[in-house]
């Protein structure tokens, strides 16, 4: 996250956020500015390793039952961390305003409409105008380095926070443990640094090797583009459309999921104390099993999504 | 242990960084040009700077490469650099040309200032094909008479000059004609106008569109070299010189069968001018294969009079009269007065040529000013070849023992006596 | 060769790669931000014919800012930035006054009264072939 908002706040410095020149102004940053192209990678590289390791972080999570009473509220903070972080990286996209983002753009916020009652005002409030433009940008360049920044870093300090004031890392309670070590705070801020360390090389190595996409700027928002493939975060919602009604599997369906993994801490048998903190407890194996069948769905759309097609 | 890790963790960052360094200084420095058209910097020449000028006319600081070839101006990557040119290699394919080379200040603007190059090129007969294709549909039963009522596209006008000017043709569409020998005429010969691509082979190498007459291809001439490969490399090239062996990759190749609908390509190898301008059964005269096509085949002959015609014989014009005169008559002269006469415009871009206001030049029947002639003031006439450069005196007819009638002016006729042996 | 043990030498060896990579991140941010991408403002400056700016005249052209002087002796020109924080003097009857901090200048340019220290520019000018003014301002 440091990362992000490092090379974010760089790469503001040469952004020109208007629909002329955006693209041009992201060709400039890529190929012009001395280790423009460096800051940019790192930019979405870290970007994607964000939402990995925030996905992967809350397998973990349900995965040894860590989100127990008292840290089902600190899960609700973490899951609605996702979200923000799923929307940021969206909105990131968008700022590129180059043929690779164009149905993205029209498509994701399309699909906003189909909200009954609401979907028409809030499409409006999105993109600030009748269609997507100069307007809509601008909107999502706020979102993007204010409005949701902004609401994750509060909730990223309040989310560190609760994990501090729940007791730390899951684990049974005193009386029920068996290992009684304890890890030192300067410990955990010498492994913190050392990842941060390790991950920052490996994040510029990939940097330096693999750019991030890049696609010529957008002619005519109408104009029609080969490659209509949706960002890589939404290629299960992109191959659900493909089946039917839009509203359907582009708006319920994944409220559904994310209000099934909003519930996991409170429908589903609380995980013994005994388990808490260790891998596959027996006593929460349903929430597992439903954690699991959605990821499972997710990658399975993902891969299809990815098949070439015939 | 921990200090062991956080050394690996400290050399392993050093190293990407290091390597990033290196990369970035890897990279080839971008080189900037802001053409005085655009005011906006481009960076093609960072990969592109050996490339020639492609004439003097287009000079690269004035127009840059963006304003003809499109693409992304400031692009580092291939791929995306590319990504939006026009044409690929060629911007001129008819496709495209209007967005390349047009303009009102280029080569789409008003008919009057002469500026009308893309429009007349469209509607030629060069490009539209619909003698060929009028004959053949005919002869075949698929339309009552000669009349063209489709070309290679379907083209419109709406400004018609000539009594034979047509408004519009449809596109050719041979499936709707059944008929065997359309199809296979459709199939077998349709590769030479200006937008086909050609047959493989060294002696058809051209581009399409602009490109096809005044981009050079490969000398086609020397066709003792075996022609087996297709995609030669392109040449950046603009000239109106054009030497006849670029004509030569569509004329003189062969013949058409019209019995198998096929076309048959000439089997000799030439090995100079003489040989390789004509194939082995046409006759022609000294001075038609010494100068090139263009020394006395006029722009509108080759690109078209801004009309739809039905066949090549309503605009090709140009006969041994129109310089030599006949037994009673001078050739048509005209003395230069105005300074914006096409005349110069025209032989401004050969630097062979020297047209200054006052000079005499020879004119044809359309008034279209033969810009490497002069008539002299001692009464005598020469031709500047535009390619060769070379200086060629002629003489007229009148007062010589040539026993023509002035009314026969077939091709045929002067050859009688003038055509060379090979 | 003095002697060092394995502990201090690795503690100095991982604190000199970090400096190590810290200056190359430092290195890399100041090069990133050095970049310009507008080009260069112009310093040659067509002002039109000469006949526009007659014999005796002192003709203010705000575009540059300057003034354009037609003495006797010639053309000169003299720049209206001021010498103190660069705002554009206004030129009076008896020389130039800045209006941000209250610098005067003579009617040549030198200076009367600060905060302005250096006298105002002079500026090389020339007629071209087309008789046209041709004003350099570098």
């Amino acid at each position: 996250m440091l990362v992000l908002g490092i090379t974010g706040m760089l790469e503001v410095f040469y952004y020109i956020p208007t629909p002329e020149n955006a693209a041009l102004s992201v060709q400039t940053i890529s190929y012009l500015v001395p280790f423009g192209g460096l800051i940019r990678n790192l930019h979405f590289w870290s970007a994607q390793l964000l939402l990995v390791v925030t996905a992967v972080h809350l397998v973990r999570v349900v995965f040894t039952g860590s989100y127990a009473p008292p840290r089902r509220f600190n899960y609700i903070l973490g899951l609605i961390l996702f979200v923000l972080a799923i929307l940021l990286d969206f909105t990131g996209y968008i700022l590129r305003w180059d043929q690779g983002i164009q149905w993205a753009l029209v498509v994701g916020t399309n699909l906003i409409r189909t909200i009954p009652f609401i979907g028409e005002t809030l499409y409006t409030l999105l993109i600030g105008g009748t269609q997507p433009g100069a307007a809509t940008l601008i909107r999502f360049y706020a979102w993007h380095l204010f409005g949701l920044t902004l609401a994750a870093l509060i909730l990223m300090g309040w989310h560190a926070f609760r994990v501090r004031r729940d007791g730390g890392i899951a684990l049974p309670p005193p009386s029920l443990r068996t290992d009684h070590e304890r890890i030192h705070r300067f410990e955990l801020v010498r492994r913190e640094v050392l990842a941060m360390v390790f991950t920052g090389a490996a994040l510029i190595l990939l940097s330096t090797f693999i750019p991030a996409p890049i696609a010529a700027p957008i002619k005519e928002i109408s104009a029609s583009v080969s490659d209509a493939s949706a960002p890589w975060f939404f290629l299960w919602v992109q191959q659900m459309l493909k089946w039917g009604d839009p509203f359907l599997w582009g708006v319920a369906v994944p409220l559904i999921i994310l209000t099934l993994l909003a519930l996991i801490p409170y429908i589903f048998p609380k995980p013994a104390q005994p388990e808490l903190g260790c891998w596959f407890p027996k006593s929460n194996r349903l929430a597992q099993v439903a954690l699991g069948a959605i990821v499972l769905w997710v990658i399975i759309l993902t891969l299809l999504a990815l098949l070439p097609k015939t | 242990m921990k200090r062991a890790f956080l050394l690996l963790g400290s050399l392993v960052l050093f190293l990407s960084l290091a390597i990033a360094w290196w990369m970035v200084a890897q990279a080839p420095k971008p080189v900037s040009l802001t053409p005085t058209l655009t005011g906006q910097p481009e960076y093609c020449l960072t990969c592109h700077a050996e490339l020639p000028e492609i004439s003097p006319s287009h000079p690269v600081k004035t127009f840059g490469c963006v304003i003809c070839h499109g693409g992304e101006r400031l692009a580092l990557d291939k791929n995306l650099a590319h990504s939006t040119m026009r044409g690929g290699k060629n911007p001129s394919d008819l496709a495209v040309v209007e967005q390349s080379c047009g303009g009102e200040k280029c080569h789409n603007g008003s008919a009057a200032e002469m500026r009308d190059h893309i429009q007349r090129v469209q509607t030629s007969i060069q490009s539209t094909y619909a003698g060929a294709i009028a004959n053949v549909r005919y002869t075949f039963g698929a339309q009552s008479d000669l009349t063209a009522r489709e070309g290679t596209y379907a083209v419109a006008d709406d400004h018609i000059t000539t009594t034979t000017g047509l408004p519009s043709l449809d596109a050719f569409a041979p499936t709707k004609d059944k008929n065997p020998a359309i199809l296979a005429f459709a199939k077998n010969c349709l590769d030479c106008h200006i937008n086909a691509t050609p047959r493989d082979g060294l002696a058809f190498n051209r581009f399409t569109g602009c490109a096809a007459c005044h981009t050079p291809g490969p000398l086609a001439m020397d066709a003792t070299v075996p022609n087996q490969k297709k995609n030669l490399p392109g040449v950046h090239k603009l000239t109106t010189a054009i030497p006849y062996y670029q004509c030569n990759t569509c004329h003189n190749r062969g013949n058409y069968d019209l019995r198998t609908m096929s076309f048959v390509e000439r089997t000799d190898q030439p090995t100079d001018r003489l040989h390789a301008y004509y194939q082995p059964i046409a006759q022609f005269t000294r001075c038609e294969y010494t100068l090139d096509c263009v020394d006395c085949h006029t722009r509108t002959e080759a690109m078209g009079d801004g009309d739809i015609h039905s066949n090549k014989m309503e605009i090709q014009y140009i006969q041994c009269k129109t310089c030599h005169g006949t037994p009673t008559q001078l050739p048509l002269t005209k003395t230069l007065t105005d300074p914006n006469d096409i005349a110069f415009r025209q032989a401004f871009l050969n630097p062979a040529v020297n047209l200054k206001v006052g000079d005499t030049v020879l004119v044809t029947e359309k008034g279209e000013p033969l810009w490497n002639t002069r008539a002299l003031p001692d009464g005598t006439y020469q031709m500047l070849g535009k390619v060769t450069k070379q200086v060629f005196p002629f003489k007229l007819v009148m007062g010589s023992s040539c026993t023509q009638t002035g009314e026969d002016q077939s091709s045929a006729y002067c050859h009688k006596c003038h055509s060379v042996e090979r | 060769m003095p002697e060092i043990n394995r502990r201090d030498f690795l503690k100095l060896a991982t604190a000199g790669l970090l400096t190590a990579s810290g200056l190359m991140g430092t290195g890399a941010f100041l090069r990133y931000l050095g970049y310009s991408t507008e080009p260069a403002p112009k310093t040659e400056f067509d002002l039109g014919d000469a006949s526009n700016y007659p014999a005796g005249s002192r003709i203010v052209v705000p575009a540059i800012p300057a003034l354009i002087i037609h003495a006797e002796s010639g053309f000169s020109a003299i720049s209206l930035v001021c010498t103190h924080l660069g705002c554009t003097v206004e030129s009076k009857a008896d020389g130039f006054a800045c209006p941000c901090h209250g610098s005067l200048y003579a009617k040549d340019g030198s200076v009367v009264r600060g905060p302005a220290m250096k006298p105002l520019r002079n500026l090389s000018i020339e007629t071209n072939k087309n008789g046209h003014l041709i004003l350099h301002t570098d």
